[in-house]
């Protein structure tokens, strides 16, 4: 008797041994979901060492930040890789969740493993999010205060929404333990559920084939599709680990509380939160708020809306609806970023010209 | 994986694996090991400052704090400003300065040292607390962790 049987595992383990994953022209995307698995579990490590050191109060929040940039050994490349990690995954699931989305893969029995998708998706923004404020640094303080400030215009329930993330008024030192309960406690206990949901689901229902496509043939799960999934992750971390330590993620000046400051020219969260940011400037927080909820919502039932799919058959509309989507986010972070760097340049120009007008500037920090 | 191959290859396929795997984790656990073992806080300084006047007959000694360290300092019956490690060498807890005694009392176990610091034996602690550097600038203290050198006795 070997510890499998002692665990009652033989049958899921014969299974697993058993499982094929089909092979065709579109089937290297299938392995964007397992690098997404990667980039969490790198999430999980490096966040676990660096809670080690990390102190969440206005006061200790920056300086424990750049504590373990200088003082503590590979704090710097932890950091480093916990941020450019948090955005390789962000940039991995997008990716996965539209390949998804083209594949059709959504369809059945696959609805509820999309759906749950779509959960981690948003768990994930939301990660990134509460993650943001929390080295207490100048652009992490607007960034967070504007970001509060949106869902208060979500009808009957907005302020209440805002006063739950702030636990105050403004953003303070109430709103650090908030958002870091969030980010580490509660965030990872749903991320967990929504993460192993996902991963035997998946097992279960195995890779679906895209609609008008046949497997040519079949790749064994173990050892070859599993081979392959590690070379894609070992890629994934020499290539985290490369960019951590070349380009390793700043820490811009704290925030004191007590001393208010202006923003920072052309202050904008994260490339991901871009095309929000530059919705808000064309329509009403309300209209943008209800704008995506209906969005989201949409994209979560694309499986029982798209009924084509259903019965096996491409459906042109929801290839024009996903490229839309594609384009319209793609646009409009083209575009924020085209203000940003504009509002940059003037305030650029604004400072050279204050500094030769008068005599008395002191020199910027 | 390679159950197909003869015994003997099938080993040398293993230990190989085994051995690349482990020289693929080890540089990850040496980083981890290196980044959790580290000591220190932030922002602790390293000398406590206290004025002399602070310690009265009525008061004679006052507990300040070192990069996280209790230290205890006293004006001793014939007027010495002393600064002793106030962690119980028995079981870590604080010591308190009873002039009465004379010497250090420790309410945990009922430790006790004598106004030198030294054990008292027959009581817990095995060894004497640590007697530190006093600075005096006139009426202004300064203590660090620095021993004081063991000259007298």
């Amino acid at each position: 008797m070997t510890l499998i049987d002692h665990l009652h595992l033989r049958e899921p383990v014969e299974a697993l041994k058993a499982k094929v994953v089909p092979r065709h022209g579109t089937s290297m995307w299938y392995y964007l979901g397992g690098l997404a698995l990667f980039f969490f579990l790198v999430q999980i490590v490096t966040g676990l060492l660096l809670l080690f050191y990390y102190q969440p109060t206005p006061e200790a929040a920056h300086k424990s930040v750049e504590w373990i940039t200088t003082k503590v050994p590979f704090g710097a490349v932890i950091r480093s890789v916990h941020s450019w990690s948090s955005n390789a995954l962000i940039a991995v699931v997008l990716i996965h969740m539209f390949s998804t989305f083209f594949m059709r893969s959504y369809r059945s029995p696959r609805a509820i493993l999309w759906v749950t998708g779509i959960i981690l998706f948003v768990l994930i923004l939301g990660f990134g999010f509460t993650g943001y404020l929390l080295p207490w640094d100048l652009t992490a303080y607007f960034a967070t205060r504007i970001g509060t400030e949106v869902p208060k215009a979500v009808p009957v329930f907005g302020s209440w929404i805002v006063s739950m993330l702030r636990g105050s008024n403004a953003v303070t030192g109430a709103t650090l333990s908030r958002l870091f309960a969030l980010h580490v406690g509660v965030l990872p206990l749903f991320a967990f559920v929504f993460v192993t949901a996902h991963v035997i689901m998946t097992a279960l229902f195995g890779s679906a084939i895209p609609i008008g496509r046949s497997a040519k043939a079949e790749t064994r799960f173990i050892p070859q599709y599993i081979l392959g999934e590690a070379v894609l992750w070992l890629i994934g971390l020499a290539v985290l680990l490369a960019v951590a330590v070349l380009f390793p993620w700043q820490l811009g000046p704290a925030y004191d509380l007590t001393k208010p400051v202006e923003p920072p020219a052309g202050v904008h969260p994260e490339w991901y939160f871009m095309f929000l940011y530059q919705t808000l400037k064309y329509i009403p927080e309300w209209a943008a708020v209800t704008f995506y909820t209906i969005v989201l919502i949409f994209w979560a039932v694309v499986p029982w809306l798209d009924r084509k799919a259903r019965r096996e058959q491409k459906s042109l509309l929801f290839r024009w609806i996903g490229i839309l989507a594609i384009a319209g986010m793609a646009g409009l972070t083209t575009l924020a970023y085209i203000s940003v760097a504009q509002e940059q340049g003037t305030a650029a120009l604004e400072q050279t010209t204050t500094a030769h007008g008068s005599t008395d500037t002191t020199q910027p920090k | 994986m390679f159950d197909h191959l003869p015994t003997k290859r099938r080993n040398i396929l293993r230990a190989l694996v085994a051995g690349a795997l482990t020289a693929f984790v080890a540089p990850f656990a040496y980083a981890i090991g290196k980044f959790l073992s580290f000591q220190g806080t932030i922002g602790g300084s390293n000398t406590a400052k206290l004025s002399a006047a602070d310690l009265t007959p009525d008061s004679p000694s006052k507990l300040v704090e070192i990069e996280g360290e209790p230290v205890i300092v006293v004006r001793e019956a014939d007027n010495s400003i002393r600064a002793f490690t106030a962690t119980c060498t028995h079981l870590g807890c604080i010591v308190s300065y009873r002039p009465q005694m004379p010497g250090f009392y420790c309410k945990c176990h009922g430790g006790k040292y004598d106004v030198n610091g030294i054990n008292v034996p027959g009581t817990r602690p095995p060894s004497p607390l640590t007697e530190l550097v006093v600075n005096e600038q006139a009426d202004d203290l300064t203590v660090s962790l620095t021993p004081k050198a063991k000259s007298l006795s």
